[in-house]
């Protein structure tokens, strides 16, 4: 697919405008990523229908909410699957005292669970919002947290009357069966709570329960300065290996806000331990993949994780760390290649090339498997238009054919400089999102490989990890940048009002909106299927519930 | 068969015992020995065996640090596991729940009462020898899912209940082609007693090598082999055929609910049941305790093919991926039964034609 120029971007912005019924446009705005306009809160639903049914903006990538001193807002920042660098950003404003908005979940489906979130934690109300009620806080919760009247000494106590006994009754019609699926369940991945209902064995209805984890990173973040106290938090979203990757999400975002530039050796460095960190998480999958189709006392399982602790051992030597890296600098990286260069690079070369003969291992036990093909063929299955709908990305979106992928779309670190392919499978199903993991490595691999050989031949005097970033950041502008994580499109947004701390970080974690497509693609199929379903999404719930 | 002393005549002759108090003695010594050889093998199998064998399979070391080898890890195990707290749930239904755990067990220990085990010196470790040995062991092993819906019905636990159902839905489609490939054994050798079908399987069939090649009927009928040791990966649950457990989909199936010794008795109860799968294997396809060297040791031998048949079983564990429960009836009544089938009555043809 031919990349399009920021200039047809543009354009395609003007279009957008225009398009716009007349009365819905308020203002205009510019944000640092891109056009903002100003959408009256009772027209928003309209604007969005035009924008994606005629303009071509498939993809609501976020939705954030916020308030400020005399007004609450919601920005939806749209772009497209087809063009990543089309973006335009929706800035919907309600009074303080009433604030209801149309909901944009009737437009893009992907919206109904980002604005129960801006519900829960901001406080305003979307009117045609079909489930409108809390999702990352108990149903009993006062107030809502991220909002100025909120009050952050009062702790509050949920009894546990509210979570004695989650058995729910049956809700029996015919015979159907309600079952607690989580929080702790084997093959959650995490403290996640599915509601199933079943039917015998098969699954009629399933609606994810999430927010077990929630450790209001979002508000330790605002609380943060950007030079150096942020950094440390995108490793915690990710515990599965991509913490690098949550990293750069972040790096990327400050970095465009305040205006840095970051040396180009630092940026092969990113892109190399990145990379890294991708191979980190995929292994953590294909193993825990075998886990949920296979069962326990697993083979496959074993040999992930033997795989992955040569690339643990890799970033260790190179970060100090095996999980919670906190690598990456603003401007750069915390310092160059561990010395001796030479062993170092050595390893790593070790490690891309045992890796070809690794995977051909993985696709013996698992892809070339006839079991393992009777399981995953053709179920889970999410088609592409289903995907955008509830703006999924990452490997899941790339297993059901979108090729969309921001390392390429939307070009930062070194990526628009190395040789490497984007990944995709028209499967559209459990096996389909297994393959483009595996297949994924090999090219992360690739890219790995790139950048030892251009750190090798680096001229030793040019070798700069870190640009010189002023001891105070205080940028101002908003901002929402994203990177290809692990598990598909990581954004952040960043108001910045000027202080040395955001006035609204907002997360948008990619696992969010991939499992927001679960029940989609699991109702109808047997409960097995649905342990596989939820296992092919690679769901991490630190970047979840946040 | 008669001619050959059973291991309870034995002990009774031993200790010079007859009649009525001889047999009660002779059968209660005997049945205590053979329980606690099963009873050994799970013990060493259990906590040790198991961990090492999917270790090995794994690329990990496993138990090694109490004991030569790890092997205290077996009375740390039981200690351990036996000084849990029993935790019984609310609402379950008692006594029901509390009779799971030792129907299974007991079922396949029971079980074990007709194998012939093979000699050991002197003795002949079978305690008993009915004419309708091979039915008798295939109605003992079948108990095991009533202790399985047992389990399931009474842990008020909605996994449990799925566990359950799976097991009854599993046993029934598989037992039958189970039963089935078994007769096409005794069409061969014209007797369901177990030391009939031994016996049978003693003639050379031929010789590579000077090397003699026993008629086995593994070797007479590999087919029928492949079918029987299919169906009885799925008669005792095992990968890829873990469905009543299944610990990612269902927690632990029937097991969910129980704690302590209870458990203990689940587990015991599994491994016995491999054992007996691997010792009607051994006796319907493997020439029971035939092997090369003296009579004698056929027990050893006996030992060997079990914990092959165990062998197998942790392998499969390791390497293949689990079926769905659809799939896993469908493959048990669509594949499993035709093919059996099949195989009886071909088998019938040719055991016609050649007699």
């Amino acid at each position: 697919m031919q990349r399009k120029q920021r200039s047809t971007a543009d354009q395609l912005v003007d279009e957008a405008v225009t398009a716009l019924p007349d009365d819905a446009v308020v203002s205009r705005e510019v944000h640092e990523n891109a056009p903002a306009v100003v959408i009256r809160a009772d027209r928003i639903r309209r604007a969005l229908s035009v924008l994606r049914s005629e303009v071509g903006f498939d993809h609501c990538s976020c939705v954030t909410a916020q308030e400020y001193e005399d007004r609450f807002e919601t920005v939806y920042h749209l772009t497209s699957y087809d063009d990543r660098t089309c973006e335009l950003s929706l800035v919907v404003p309600t009074t303080k005292d009433d604030p209801v908005s149309e909901s944009a979940a009737p437009v893009y489906p992907t919206a109904e669970w980002h604005e129960r979130e801006a519900y829960d934690l901001v406080g305003i109300k979307y009117e045609g919002h079909p489930n409108l009620r809390r999702i990352l806080l108990p149903e009993t919760w006062q107030g809502h947290p991220l909002s100025k009247n909120y009050d952050r000494n009062q702790s509050q106590i949920v009894p546990l009357s509210e979570h004695a006994n989650p058995i729910k009754e049956d809700s029996r019609q015919g015979d159907t069966m309600f079952l607690n699926i989580g929080p702790h369940h084997p093959s959650t991945h995490g403290v996640l709570h599915l509601e199933a209902v079943l039917d015998g064995e098969q699954v009629i209805d399933v609606e994810p329960d999430i927010g077990y984890i929630h450790r209001c990173e979002e508000q330790m973040c605002q609380q943060g300065t950007y030079r150096h106290q942020i950094m440390p938090y995108p490793d915690r979203w990710d515990w599965g290996g991509a913490g690098l990757l949550n990293e750069w999400a972040y790096a990327r975002v400050i970095e465009d806000l305040a205006d840095i530039e970051v040396p180009e050796y630092a940026q092969v460095v990113r892109t190399m331990s990145a990379e890294l960190s991708r191979i980190l998480s995929h292994l953590l999958f294909t193993a825990m993949y075998a886990l949920d189709v296979s069962g326990e006392f697993n083979a496959t399982f074993m040999y992930g994780f033997r795989d992955r602790d040569r690339v643990q051992d890799l970033l260790e030597d190179l970060t100090g760390q095996r999980m919670m890296f906190n690598y990456f600098r603003v401007g750069g990286v915390a310092w160059d290649v561990p010395e001796p260069r030479d062993e170092f690079f050595e390893n790593v070369r070790a490690f891309t090339n045992d890796l070809p003969q690794k995977l051909e291992e993985y696709h013996d036990l698992l892809t070339s498997n006839e079991v393992f093909q009777l399981r995953c063929v053709d179920t889970g299955e999410l088609p592409a238009e289903v995907a955008k709908q509830y703006g999924v990305t990452g490997p899941v979106a790339r297993g059901s054919g979108i090729d969309y992928d921001l390392r390429r779309d939307d070009p930062y670190g070194y990526y628009d400089r190395l040789r490497w392919d984007v990944v995709t499978e028209d499967g559209c199903d459990n096996f389909a999102r297994v393959l483009v993991r595996l297949r994924e490595m090999e090219e992360s691999a690739a890219i790995v490989e790139q950048c030892v050989d251009l750190l090798t031949d680096w001229p030793e005097a040019d070798r700069t990890c870190q640009s010189n970033v002023p001891r105070t950041l205080k940028p101002s502008g908003e901002c929402y940048r994203a990177v290809e994580g692990a598990k598909g499109e990581l954004g952040i947004y960043i108001r910045a009002d000027g202080t040395e701390t955001p006035a609204r970080f907002k997360i948008r974690g990619p696992s969010f909106s991939n499992l927001s497509a679960l029940p989609a693609m699991a109702e109808g199929e047997y409960i097995a299927d649905l342990v596989a379903t939820l296992g092919s999404l690679d769901t991490i719930m630190g970047e979840v519930d946040r | 068969m008669g001619t050959v002393q059973l291991f309870p005549e034995f002990i009774s002759q031993t200790l010079g015992l007859s009649g009525v108090l001889g047999d009660v003695v002779g059968s209660l010594v005997a049945a205590a020995v053979v329980g606690n050889i099963v009873l050994a093998f799970t013990g060493v199998a259990g906590p040790w065996a198991k961990r090492k064998i999917t270790a090995a399979f794994t690329d990990r070391i496993a138990v090694n640090r109490i004991g030569p080898f790890g092997l205290l890890i077996i009375p740390a195990a039981a200690v351990q596991l036996l000084a849990k707290e029993l935790i019984v749930p609310e609402g379950v239904d008692r006594p029901t729940w509390d009779l799971a755990p030792i129907v299974l067990p007991a079922s396949a220990l029971l079980g074990f009462s007709v194998i012939p085990m093979g000699r050991l010196g002197p003795v002949n470790l079978q305690i008993a020898d009915p004419e309708v040995g091979l039915a008798l062991v295939f109605a003992f092993a079948s108990i095991a899912s009533v202790s399985l819906v047992m389990a399931g019905y009474a842990s008020n636990n909605k996994y449990s209940m799925l566990g359950g159902l799976r097991a009854v839905a599993q046993n029934l489609a598989y037992e039958i082609p189970l039963i089935v490939t078994a007769m096409s054994v005794v069409i061969f050798a014209g007797t369901l007693q177990m030391s009939g079908i031994v016996a049978a399987q003693t003639d050379v069939l031929f010789s590579v090598g000077g090397f003699d090649v026993p008629t086995w009927y593994a070797f007479v009928n590999p087919f029928a082999f492949v079918l029987f040791l299919t169906a009885n990966m799925a008669e005792i649950g095992r990968n890829p055929f873990d469905i009543p457990e299944a610990p990612t989909e269902i927690v632990a199936g029937y097991q969910t609910e129980y704690s302590s010794a209870y458990f203990v008795l689940f587990y015991l109860g599994e491994f016995v049941h491999v054992f007996l799968g691997g010792a009607i294997l051994a006796v319907t396809f493997l020439g029971g305790a035939s092997g090369p060297g003296p009579e004698s040791i056929g027990f050893l031998w006996f030992v060997v093919k079990i914990w092959g048949f165990f062998l197998f079983t942790q392998w499969a564990r390791s390497a293949l991926p689990r079926v769905r429960i659809d799939q896993l009836i469908e493959i048990g009544w669509k594949g499993m039964l035709v093919l059996s089938f099949a195989n009886l009555v071909l088998t019938a043809v040719i055991v016609g034609v050649i007699a």
